[in-house]
């Protein structure tokens, strides 16, 4: 039940985004990709979702190569959430949810009460349950990527990825967001610009740079001052929260 | 909520709302046959549709009958088909698009119809074998082709295939004005503003049974793409990531909507307003999801052309309003009204 | 023995008498009468009493043989009538001045439907097709200028590759004249056109220039090319008529010409269209596009304005009509005038 990616390599003409990429997701657990702004992090993750074509390598799903399986059957198991999935429709929270169900059925009809039950237990899982009738252009970002996950969650994917969802959210939200998405016991891979955050929620992490990976493990092992100098430009020290126990980065002013 | 389901819950309403409209629709059709020019008492009405259909054989004035029966209704029931698809075309293409002005003729179909008209009725060309609608749907056809190619069969993405429709309205409008400069004479200029401006005054019953088919095969073409384009709301990658083939669903409706929007057009001219404000209308009282919307949209569609063009027949003595002024006159109200009450309900 | 003197004198006193005797002897319809207009056979059963017209020039020619108690309404006046029809054309309903509607058409119950030009009859006009008379029972003309469309030479709105002549048009009068049974008038009328076309040839004699003729039908603004009358329509038939010929030698019925190219053309006379639409543009009056001529620095300098060759004609007559003769002797009563026509 994982997702692997192995030798991925990508380019838009001459520029190499994604370059040689290997990496294994754990199934139930949460991988944070981290890299600065152009390491090809949302590239990556439109591969392994199966949007992009890669020039070479693989991307497999339970050991099958994702172009063998029908982009239905993909849909089926992985959900993505999208930076900025936005709409100038006037839709409803209860439909964007919906929309999370059509994988499972044909273009016409087969919507049934199980459906229904599904779309609630979504909307419950991220807290918006009596927010359903609500127009989608009156809430507010973290109420909007709240949606957007319980449309991911209704899904009923297996694995799920995450483009910087936490990217416009107030602090509050990130962390409510954060706490969600390692609950669900989902295998869960996530592109995240918070290190603390992703020291703090993620079981491995996988960092890249300019398109290839520069390290991955565990937060203790990736995460070094040697790592945030060369990969990130920045002087801080790491060292284990005497609160939560795992690494934290205190940067220096 | 929508001011519908306020009233009456969601399925109940949407159904007795599709219910109420085809009522009204038929209302419509009804008054487009009683309603015109030349005063028909109501009995005689009422007969010569009875008489034709075989249930009665009451004698009748022949003009009356003729009037009725092969010049009305055959041209209420064109309006209606042609209300319908075009609504329903303004409907995809504002999704597909997603844009709120864009309308049937954005990837210049009517465009390119215009040239193909020209080119039969000043350039002569066909020689007479060729149709003035037949000349209309080829030029439609070469313009849909020229933007598909410009656009790459319309992976561009919705900014770059609008521009391409624009390139093209721009290159067939050059091309039908060039033709009518170099070749046509004043008379002939007029006609063909005639003809852009639409009518249903040269339709009778071959053209309904046309119209009919083409709009219900649409219909039912976009019918089966609905949720698809309920999932298009998010941008390409979610559809995508919902397992929607999304390159070949838009080729697919794209090629639908140009094939119904030239049919129409090289059958009435173009008519224009009705795809750009009916899909708005549709959205205010239903929603946007496709499955309510797009049925919603066919029959308001029909019904707003059949009332138009009763107006447009009686409005002026001895005259026929051009069809594309008046639902110009009515569509800009009507879409201010649509804008003002939706801004307040935010 | 009969001198050549004699004979002649003879000749001389035989020929009024023939003469007067011709239009007596113009045929009476037979009933039924089976005519075929462009493709379509027609049957009368007697002469048409609830005549309705779409064109003016079908409304003329009804009117000109003195059929207008047979009418019962007319539409699509683009132009004054002629001035001589008037009185009687106060007896027959006008339904509209522009476009008709079918539903008005049929209001007035007609048994014939005559038509000049496509778009009001035929199948890609918007008001009626053929199809709805005849299931009417309604028999419907169409001008036999309408059949030659698209053949080589041209369409009636389009090139034409020969000169037009007045042939159609006498196939036209002498159409109806059988179907409204009149055709002594009908004769009559044809040998009375002929007769004023010949006499205007006449009048060209060896000395008579070869002039140059610009035909200005009307422009939508004086900056605007102008349209002309071309080559081979009835302006170039007009030309032809006063022994000259058109400036313009493209074969398109209506050019649009800048007025550059009409200085570059030089044309000796320049005949100015009036045009009586209410709704049209200002050069549409003929005292307008001479106020233009003249006023223009450039085209101020042409010879023919200089000169004041500068004719009027009423623009019906660049339409292939009957107006067209009228126009050609408006033309030359003005010429004779200016000293042009010798």
């Amino acid at each position: 039940m994982t997702i692997k990616a192995e030798n991925l390599t990508w380019n838009i003409g001459q520029k190499t985004i994604v370059d040689g990429v290997s990496l294994k997701a754990e199934p139930g657990k949460m991988l944070g990709l981290l890299g600065p702004n152009g390491s090809g992090k949302s590239s990556l993750l439109r591969l392994l979702a199966g949007l992009r074509k890669a020039h070479s390598g693989t991307v497999s799903l339970d050991g099958k190569d994702l172009r063998s399986i029908k982009r239905n059957a993909i849909a089926r198991r992985v959900a993505l959430v999208e930076q900025h999935a936005n709409t100038e429709s006037n839709v409803k929270v209860r439909d964007v949810v919906k929309l999370g169900r059509i994988p499972h059925h044909p273009p016409l009809g087969g919507w049934t009460r199980a459906d229904d039950e599904v779309v609630d237990g979504a909307l419950a899982r991220v807290g918006m349950s009596d927010r359903h009738e609500q127009y989608w252009q009156s809430l507010s970002g973290g109420e909007r990527q709240r949606v957007h996950i319980a449309r991911a969650l209704a899904q009923a994917p297996t694995e799920m990825l995450l483009d910087e969802p936490t990217n416009h959210l107030d602090i509050q939200h990130q962390i409510e967001l954060l706490r969600l998405i390692s609950d669900i016991s989902l295998t869960s891979i996530i592109a995240i610009h918070d290190l603390n955050h992703a020291a703090m929620f993620c079981d491995h992490l996988v960092v890249l740079e300019k398109g290839r990976v520069v390290a991955h493990g565990t937060p203790d092992e990736v995460l070094t001052q040697q790592l945030l100098r060369d990969v990130f430009h920045v002087e801080a020290t790491v060292s284990p929260s005497p609160h939560h126990g795992k690494p934290h980065i205190h940067y220096m002013r | 909520m929508t001011t519908l389901q306020r009233y009456f819950g969601e399925q109940a309403g949407l159904g007795l709302f599709l219910l109420i409209s085809t009522v009204l629709l038929l209302l419509a059709v009804a008054a487009g046959t009683g309603i015109g020019e030349m005063p028909i008492p109501l009995d005689t009405i009422f007969f010569a549709v009875t008489n034709k259909f075989g249930w009665t054989a009451i004698e009748l004035d022949p003009i009356h009958q003729s009037v009725i029966w092969d010049y009305r209704l055959s041209r209420a029931l064109v309006a209606a088909c042609c209300g319908a698809g075009l609504a329903l075309c303004g409907a995809i293409l504002q999704s597909l698009l997603r844009n709120a002005l864009a309308e049937p003729y954005v990837l210049g179909v009517s465009a390119g119809a215009s040239t193909g008209a020209v080119s039969i009725m000043i350039l002569g060309v066909g020689s007479g074998a060729v149709t003035l609608s037949a000349g209309a749907f080829a030029g439609a056809l070469c313009s849909f082709i020229f933007v598909a190619l410009l656009s790459d069969g319309a992976r561009a993405g919705a900014g770059k295939t609008i521009l391409a429709g624009v390139a093209a309205s721009q290159l067939f409008n050059a091309l039908t004005s060039y033709i009518v400069s170099t070749s046509g004479n004043a008379q002939q200029a007029r006609d063909v503003m005639f003809w852009l401006l639409g009518s249903f005054g040269g339709v009778r019953w071959p053209e309904f049974q046309l119209a009919l088919v083409v709009v219900v095969i649409g219909f039912l073409v976009c019918m089966y793409f609905a949720k698809a384009l309920d999932a298009f709301a998010f941008g390409d990658d979610a559809a995508a990531s919902l397992g929607i083939p999304v390159d070949a669903v838009r080729v697919i409706l794209f090629a639908v909507t140009a094939l119904l929007t030239a049919a129409i057009v090289s059958m009435v001219g173009s008519i224009g307003f009705v795809g750009l404000v009916v899909p708005h209308a549709a959205r205010f009282i239903v929603g946007p999801s496709h499955m309510r919307l797009l049925p919603t949209c066919v029959v308001t569609g029909a019904i707003f052309l059949v009332l138009a063009d009763i107006v447009s027949r009686i409005i002026l003595p001895q005259q026929v309003l051009p069809i594309g002024v008046v639902t110009a006159l009515v569509g800009v109200p009507f879409f201010s009204v649509i804008l003002y009450r939706s801004q307040r309900a935010k | 023995m009969f001198s050549v003197k004699s004979v002649s004198a003879l000749c001389g006193l035989m020929l009024p008498l023939a003469l007067s005797l011709t239009p007596a002897q113009a045929a009476a319809t037979v009933y039924p009468l089976q005519l075929t207009n462009c493709g379509v056979e027609l049957t009368f059963e007697k002469a048409p009493e609830r005549a309705v017209t779409l064109g003016q020039n079908s409304a003329e020619i009804l009117l000109l043989l003195g059929l207008e108690d047979s009418m019962a309404g007319t539409a699509f006046w683009p132009s004054e009538i002629l001035p001589e029809l008037a009185e009687a054309n106060e007896k027959v309903k006008r339904l509209s001045q522009e476009i008709p509607t079918l539903e008005s058409i049929l209001a007035e119950r007609p048994d014939f439907v005559a038509a000049q030009l496509a778009h009001l009859l035929g199948p890609e006009s918007k008001v009626a097709k053929r199809e709805d008379f005849a299931n009417l029972g309604i028999n419907s003309y169409v001008s036999p200028t309408l059949c030659t469309a698209n053949h080589d030479t041209g369409d009636v709105h389009g090139a034409r590759a020969e000169l037009w002549n007045m042939d159609q048009l006498y196939q036209e009068i002498d159409e109806l004249s059988q179907i409204f049974d009149v055709q002594d008038r009908g004769q009559a009328l044809i040998a009375d056109f002929k007769a004023r076309e010949a006499a205007l040839r006449a009048r060209v004699s060896d000395e008579t220039a070869d002039l140059s003729y610009a035909f200005w039908f009307s422009s939508p603004s004086p900056e605007a090319d102008a349209y002309l009358g071309g080559k081979n329509g009835s302006s170039g038939f007009i030309a032809d008529l006063l022994g000259g010929h058109n400036v313009i030698q493209t074969e398109v019925e209506w050019p649009t010409v800048s007025w550059e190219g009409i200085m570059a053309a030089n044309p000796d006379v320049i005949v100015v269209g009036q045009v009586a639409l209410t709704r049209g543009w200002e050069l549409d009056n003929a005292e307008n596009k001479i106020a233009f001529l003249k006023a223009d620095p450039a085209i101020s300098q042409l010879e023919a304005v200089k000169q004041n060759r500068l004719v009027v004609m009423d623009a019906q007559a660049m339409n292939p009509t009957i107006r067209t003769i009228y126009g050609a002797e408006q033309v030359a009563a003005q010429l004779e005038e200016l000293g042009l026509f010798k």
